[in-house]
Formats: C-alpha cells, structure tokens, sequence
C-alpha cells in the first residue's frame, strides 16, 4: 500500500511538473514560433473559432481570418466622412472615374497564391461572381439595387474594370467593390456553372426569364456558402496550420507580395466567448493586441498593471440612443422627448456605464461627434445642446400637458406615467446605462424602470413588434451618410428602397416601430426625412453636405432619439513582444491586426 | 439471461418511445423560442459599415439553410431525417452537418466531465467510508464538514475561485481553451501535456463541485450499514477489520453506483457554466452559442443527445444494479 502511495505521489509529481513546464511563453521567448516570433491576438470579427467550419471567407464561422489568410481587393480607412479611402489589398493601385461610374483596378504585380500560382485578374473576376451569389453592396442582383455593379471587365491579366450600373447608382459603389473577397478560382472554379455569367446577364433583365436566372443564382448561394477547400490556399501574408477548438495557429505565407516586411512568423488566434476571457488573457499579458471590448474601470486598473499593455484609442462610427416608439404616448409629443433630454445628465451616464469605451455625445444628431465637426461645421455649435436643465425639462413637459402631481409627473388625463426602457440583459453598459437613466428620472419625479430581456434577438424581435416604449438603440453608423442616418430614418422609422423608390410605412407595420411622422418641419421648412436620406445615397459633395446638414438639424429639433454616448474604439497592445501599431486616431484601428502586419508596420522588439 | 434479455427489450422499448416523446416535444417547444437572430445578425452586419440593403441581404442568405414550409411540415421533415440518423444542418456553421458539430463538441465534454466525475467519485467514496467510521473524530468531523462546504458552492462560484487563483495570483494554469497550438496534435508528450495542462482547471471544478456529494452520500451509506446485523455478526465472528471493512463498502456503495450511472449520463448535459469561464468548447458552449444564435437544427440535435444519454445511462444503472445486487438477481424466477 504504502509503494502504491511512493508511485502515486511521484506521478502526481511529475504530472505537475509537465504541466508547469508547458507554461512558458514561448510567444515571448520567440523560440517556437521562430525568427519573427509568435503574435497572440484575438480575431474580434469571428468570435467562436470553430474546427468545422471551412476556408470559406463567406461563411460566418469559416476558417478564413480578413487580414490574416483572406485578402479583400483593398481595406477601407478609418476615415470620418469618406467611406472610399483605402489601403492596398489584392489591389495595388486603382482609378475611380470623376463621375463614380467605374472603377479600374490593378493588382499586386508579383502576388502569388500560397500553392505558388500568380493572383490575377481572373481569380477577381470569379470572386466577384461569388460575391453575387452573397448578395453584397455592389454585387447584388436584386432589381434596382442601389450602387450595383453592371460589367466586371478583365482588361489585362492584372488589371479589372467594373462599371456600377448608373441607372441607380451609389456614392458607396466603389467601397462596395473594394471590401471584396478574393479567393483562388483554381481551388474554387467548381462551385459555380460554367455559363454563371450568361445567367447574371439575363438576371439583369425583366421577365420570366430574369426570375428563373435569378433564382438559379440566389440557389447557389448556399453551395458557395458551405464550400470547403480541402487545404488553405490564401494570398494573404499568412496560412492556416492547424487549429484547435481554442486555438489557431497561421504561419507566414512566403508568396505573399509584401511577405518581406511581414514581422511576426506566426500568429496564434485564441477563441473567445464572452469579454471577461479576453480580460483575463490581457490580465495575463498574453495578447500582443486585442479589439475593442467593453472594460469596466476596475478591470480596466488591473489590464493596465501589466507591463507592456497598454490602450490606443480612435474613432468608431457608433453612438447610443435612447429611442422612442412615437405610437405610444406620451412620446409621440416631441415636447416630452425633449423635457426627457434635459432631464438625462449624459456625462454622468456614460461616467457609469461606458467610462473606457464611450464619451457623452454633445448633443443629437444622429452622427457621431467627431465626424459631425466635419459634416456640420460651425452649425453643430448652433444645435440645442440639450444640457442637464430640469427647469427647461419641466417647461418641455408641461408644454405636452403633463401634469406634476405630489412631486410624481402624471400624463395629461392624469393617468401615472411609467417611463420604462427596455434593454438586453447581456449589454453589460446599456443595463448599466438604463439603470442610471431610470435613476435620474426618478429623482426628477418620473415613475422610471429597467426591464431587461434574456438576450438580443428577443430584444430587437420584440422592439420592431413595437413592444416597447423606449429603448436604446444604436445610431451613427457610419462612415457613409447614407448609412448613418437609415438608424433614424430608415425601415425602424418607416421608410424603405424599393426599386430605388422610397416608400413609407404607416407606424407599426413593416417593421416601424419608430412611428414618427412621414414629414417634419425644420426651420419652418417640411422635409420628408426618409426621402432626404435615401438621396444621401447618390448625390455627393455640397449636395449632400446640405441634406446631412438638414437632417442632422431634423434630428436635434425633432428628437426621434436622445443621443446618449458615442463609442470609442479602444483598443490593447502590448508592446513587450513588439512593436509598430496603430497610434491613436490612426485610421486602421478598426481593420484587424493582420492589415497591420501586412502593411510592414508590425516588427519584432528588438 | 432471458430474464435479463427481456428486461433490456423493456427498457429500449421505453427508451424509444421516451425518444420520441422529448425530440417531439423539444422540437415545438424550440421553435417557439422568442427571438430574431436575422434582426440581430442584420444588426452585426450594418454596424460593422454593411449597407443596410446589403446587410439584409447577406442575412437572407445565410438564413437561406434554414428549413422552410409549415410547422408539421417541417416536423415531418425533421422525423424523417431522424429515421436516416440525419440531424439536419447547422445555421452556425452553414453547410455543416449537426452531427459533425456535436460530435466535434462532445469530446471536450465527456472527457474532463469523466475525469472529474471518476475522480470525485474515487476520492468522495474513499473518504466518505473513513468519515463514517471516524464519525466521532476530528477527522471525520473535517471530512464531513468538507463535503457539506463544498456541496453547497454552486459549480460557478468553485470555478472563478480556483481561475482567479491558478491564472492570476499563482498563473501556473491557462486560462481558457483546450491545447496549445503549438504543438502538433498526437501522441507526443507534448501535447498530451498540453491536454492535460489545458484540462486541469475544468476538471479540478468538476471534481471539487461533485465531491461533496460523493462523500456525503457515502457517509450515509455506510453508516445505515454498520448498523445492520451482518456487520455485528462478522465482528463477532472475529472476522479480519479487512474483510469487515470489505463488507461495509461493498454494501454502502451499491446505492453510489445508480448515482455514477446517472451522472454518466448527465456529462453529455456539459457544464455550461464552467465551460463557460474556462471557454472550453465543449456541448455546453455549444448549447449556448446554438440558443443564441436561433440554430434549431443544433438545439434539437443537442438535446436529443442528452435525453438519449440519460435514458442510456438509466439502463445501464439497472441493469448493473441486477448483475451486481444479489438480491435483484434473486428475482429471475419470479413470475
């Protein structure tokens, strides 16, 4: 019994001390991931590696990590107010035509697939016909889609030209193009009908014959999607190797263009399932760079006890609003909705529920501050601030008839009013957020709560059914104006293309739970806002400074939502294992790390 | 043997009929789950700078797998599919079947919530008989007093403790995962080190968690048995303390063992908390990542292989139960 005991002990023993050796950092020591070291990072793109999934750039848990082992013709710059700013990508270098109609690309001129044959002009082309099964911006075959390609032309064999079909075009076709995909036609040629672009041709046209062509391409979509390449053959500067489920490893692609400046040899991506695991590996020093992630401010304290960790921030194109469903009272009085953005200290929410990751909007305009400073110019300064003001709140809502009762504000038949915002119980700062908010109100007298569902699709499910008065929503999506006001003025208000037609619908139907008036008065002018911003869509220059201008002013006048936050991109490094990334406000904070590392800017500590 | 034989086609008769009765009722009740995934897959998409007419797009698409037609259509399809041991497709992963994700998945369970399970049972039978015996002493007492901490902290609680100790204050252990990649997958020492290593957490929260049960329950066990006759008998007899003790715990654990079964056939359930914090992939997180993302298909496959489990694992618990209780057996002649 007593040697069962010895041998038991020793095992034991020696179970342990494998394990404690296993322990090293090898990524910091470099030695097992080579000359150029090791890069632990976290893909916040793809949460939820998965062992099944292919190499498949379109499929939501493929293999295929952007920046990394997929390529895109080029990679959009963070940039305030232009969405078609670029990086290289598969395109080296690329002409847009004055009137937006074309775009000329060339490709990298000694880029090779990592099987060693040359990217060229047919591998777009044939990437370009799979991204129509996919239904992208500027691949769709939908009938008046907006922004839509009409011809891909392969001039030379590193050179393609598409041409938007300008009978509805889009300001936004050239970023369309240009956040493409790419992928070897050699390993993908299989996947579509030899006759794919006889079909699109007549899918183009009208009749029986154009459905029948379109649903012929629409089917494909599911065989594109679920395509597995038996090996990973990437243009990228890395390939996969292996993976596990919580790991994955990439090693340099030695073909790659600019593979001569790619620092790092290998990049390890870990899983992740929720922000405290990429807490815990920031905690632990482990992440040369992590995306954004919400961090509460003593999470923030211990991140930043780490040595080498450290936070660059930059601009994201997202904001908060707390929004109203205007078929309900009181809130379809905009007095109300005004009285409540007086009352709302916005510094001290976001103080609370997003201090790392937010700062308090100036004021509503639908558009993130620091690009409305562009945007807007001196007529930001001359929009309602709408300051914490309890007098002008109580002058607001006594205006809409509300009535103060017994220190309680009642509705104007004098019926109680229960303000309740409705939030996703897993949105850690919005709870937060409401809490706050409902806090606030109470203390103005408004019988204020915080109901929380299980999770976000029952929570958007039940906003568009119009179940809820208020609830926060996110707006400012950027950096396309077209975009950003859609959060206002799009299908949750009412108004959607068809065709390249506006049309609205009435409050609670077709998913407008929103419910604000078809047209509003701006400057005692009648604007219809979904039509101002469907028009964001094709018109540039003056032209669409002046609508943003009028809508941004719609917005702070009409009040469709209380901007609440603006969210900034912040983001981790560490620098003990290396150096060269993104500064503050650098225009690639919102590209992942492997754009980084391909553009030569991320090298080994020397 | 025939009565053996006919007690297992009993069994497997209800079992099936069990089957069918849970994958029928599980199939409605999971499509009238509340939610919009595509609204909230849309919203993902457009907030990552998609247009919103291309966003909806793309979400059409990649919904595009998801059976359409009426409910009993789609329940008729899905029994079918059944009967050709075909679960269905994954929306999560498109283009994957359901059993290739679950089966991907269920490894990472069984095997840490064996291990836990095996060595929790060990240790807890193991120190619950001594408890029994030593009831009166200090020893006992702190055995006791051990099991009834440790039975009352809930799994979560045992599982950010011992993160926060073995990753932060003394990081000996990682975090989060199954293996380093960096070694190649096979049987070199490393990696199995690295299995190990990446295990341990999982496992040592599993064990701790259900150890308290383990040596509780033994205690009990054990304690009704020193009580009865035959133990006083064989004392008596002058009987060796060996082959008294023998006695004890062949008798004490016959109920443990329909207990082990049980939990056996509760592994496939995952632990999803745990699997959770220490982001091992296993059928827990896999339950989640299927519920929030609206996959049918997968939820429906899951549940399906914890209630086969369970079912299972009842049978293999009476059947063992009758192979090893004498008395059980006793009754092979009875009408």
């Amino acid at each position: 019994m007593k040697r069962l005991a010895a041998v038991a002990a020793l095992l034991g023993l020696a179970a342990v001390t494998a394990c404690s050796g296993n322990t090293g950092d090898k990524s910091a020591a470099g030695g097992a991931g080579g000359g150029g070291g090791l890069y632990t990072t976290i893909d916040g793109n793809k949460p939820g590696l998965d062992v099944n999934g292919p190499f498949n750039p379109w499929s939501p848990k493929g293999n295929a990590f952007a920046g990394y082992n997929v390529m895109k013709l080029a990679w959009t710059k963070n940039h305030l107010t232009d969405p078609n700013q670029f990086y290289p990508g598969i395109a080296a270098s690329w002409e847009i035509a004055p009137d937006n109609s074309s775009i000329t690309l060339h490709l990298q001129p000694n880029n090779k697939w990592s099987d060693g044959k040359p990217v060229t002009a047919e591998d777009v082309k044939f990437s370009i016909a799979l991204a129509y099964t996919q239904g992208s911006t500027a691949f769709a075959i939908t009938p008046g889609a907006a922004g839509a390609a009409s011809e891909v032309e392969v001039v030379d064999d590193k050179t393609v030209k598409i041409t938007q079909d300008m009978e509805n075009p889009s300001v936004t076709f050239v970023r369309g193009v240009m956040d493409s995909a790419v992928v070897p036609k050699h390993v993908w040629e299989s996947v579509l009908p030899a006759d794919f672009w006889d079909k699109l041709k007549a899918a183009r046209g009208e009749g029986a014959d154009a459905d029948k062509a379109r649903e012929e391409i629409t089917a494909l979509a599911e065989k594109v999607l679920a395509f597995a390449p038996p090996k990973d053959v990437s243009a990228g500067p890395y390939t996969l190797e292996r993976m596990n489920p919580g790991e994955a490893l990439l090693v340099k692609n030695k073909n790659f263009y600019n593979a001569a400046n790619v620092g790092p040899d290998q990049v390890k991506l870990l899983n992740y399932t929720g922000n405290e695991q990429i807490w815990n590996y920031l905690i632990a020093g482990k992440l040369d760079s992590a995306p954004f992630t919400a961090v509460p401010t003593d999470v923030m304290k211990r991140i930043s006890a780490t040595p080498g960790n450290g936070v660059v921030k930059g601009f994201s194109p997202v904001a908060l609003g707390l929004a109203f469903n205007q078929s309900k009272k009181p809130y379809d009085n905009v007095h109300v909705r005004r009285g409540l953005a007086y009352l709302i200290n916005r510094d001290e929410i976001t103080k609370i529920a997003s201090p790392e990751g937010g700062t308090p909007a100036v004021t509503t305009t639908g558009i993130h501050q620091k690009p409305a400073a562009d945007w807007l110019g001196d007529e930001l300064g001359k929009l309602e601030p709408y300051k914490l003001d309890v007098a002008k709140a109580e002058e607001e809502f006594k205006e809409a008839g509300l009535k103060k009762e017994g220190g309680k504000w009642t509705l104007p038949d004098g019926k109680p009013w229960k303000f309740t915002i409705n939030v996703p119980a897993p949105f850690s700062d919005w709870v937060s957020g409401a809490k706050a908010i409902t806090s606030q109100l109470n203390a103005a007298g408004i019988d204020a709560e915080v109901l929380s569902v299980a999770d976000y699709p029952i929570y958007l499910e039940e906003l568009a059914a119009g179940k809820y008065d208020v609830g926060f929503w996110l707006i400012a999506l950027g950096p396309a104006p077209y975009n950003i006001f859609q959060r206002l003025y799009g299908a949750s208000n009412g108004w959607s293309v068809l065709g390249g037609k506006v049309k609205h619908a009435e409050p609670g139907k077709n998913g407008n739970w929103m419910g604000g008036p078809e047209t509003i008065e701006v400057d005692g002018e009648k604007i219809n806002p979904g039509e101002l911003t469907a028009k964001l869509n094709s018109v540039s220059g003056d032209e669409q400074k002046a609508i943003v201008g009028k809508l941004a002013k719609a917005a702070n006048q009409d009040l469709p939502v209380v901007q609440l936050w603006d969210y900034v991109n912040t983001q981790f490094v560490n620098t003990n294992r290396f150096t060269g990334f993104p500064e503050n406000e650098s225009d690639l904070l919102r590209q992942p790390a492997g754009v980084w590392i391909q553009l030569g800017m991320v090298k080994k500590k020397q | 043997m025939t009565v053996l034989i006919r007690r297992l086609a009993g069994h497997l008769a209800r079992g099936l009929v069990m089957i069918l009765v849970v994958t029928t009722v599980s199939f409605f009740v999971i499509r009238s789950v509340p939610g919009d995934p595509m609204a909230a897959k849309y919203e993902k998409l457009v907030e990552q700078g998609m247009s919103p007419e291309a966003a909806q797009r793309a979400v059409e698409v990649l919904y595009g797998f998801a059976p359409s037609g009426g409910l009993w259509q789609q329940y008729v399809d899905y029994m079918t599919g059944l009967l050709r041991l075909d679960l269905g497709q994954s929306l999560t992963v498109p283009g994957v079947g359901v059993s290739t994700v679950l089966f991907s998945a269920a490894k990472w369970t069984i095997l840490p919530v064996l291990a836990g399970t095996l060595l929790s049972f060990l240790v807890g039978v193991v120190l619950g008989v001594y408890a029994a015996i030593r009831r009166s002493g200090k020893l006992g007492d702190a055995l006791a007093i051990s099991g009834s901490l440790l039975h009352g902290v809930p799994q979560y609680v045992l599982a950010l403790l011992l993160m926060a100790v073995f990753t932060t204050l003394i990081p000996i252990l990682p975090a989060g995962g199954t293996a380093d990649i960096m070694y190649e997958p096979g049987l070199n020492a490393g990696y199995i080190g690295s299995l190990i290593q990446y295990a341990t957490l999982p496992v040592l929260t599993y064990a701790l968690a259900s150890y308290g049960g383990w040596i509780l329950a033994m205690k009990s066990s054990v304690v009704t048995v020193l009580g009865d006759d035959f133990i006083l008998a064989a004392e008596l007899r002058g009987m060796k303390r060996g082959i008294v003790f023998r006695y004890i715990a062949r008798n004490a654990i016959l109920p443990l063992f329909t207990i082990l079964a049980l939990s056996l056939g509760m592994l496939f359930g995952g632990a999803i908390f745990i699997e959770r914090i220490f982001n091992y992939p296993g059928l827990g997180l896999m339950l989640i990542d299927s519920i929030t993302n609206r996959d049918y298909a997968l939820m429906g496959g899951a549940f399906l292989l914890i209630t086969g489990a369970i079912i299972v694992a009842n049978i293999v618990a009476d059947l063992f139960y009758t192979v090893i209780d004498p008395r059980v057996r006793s009754g092979e002649g009875a009408p």
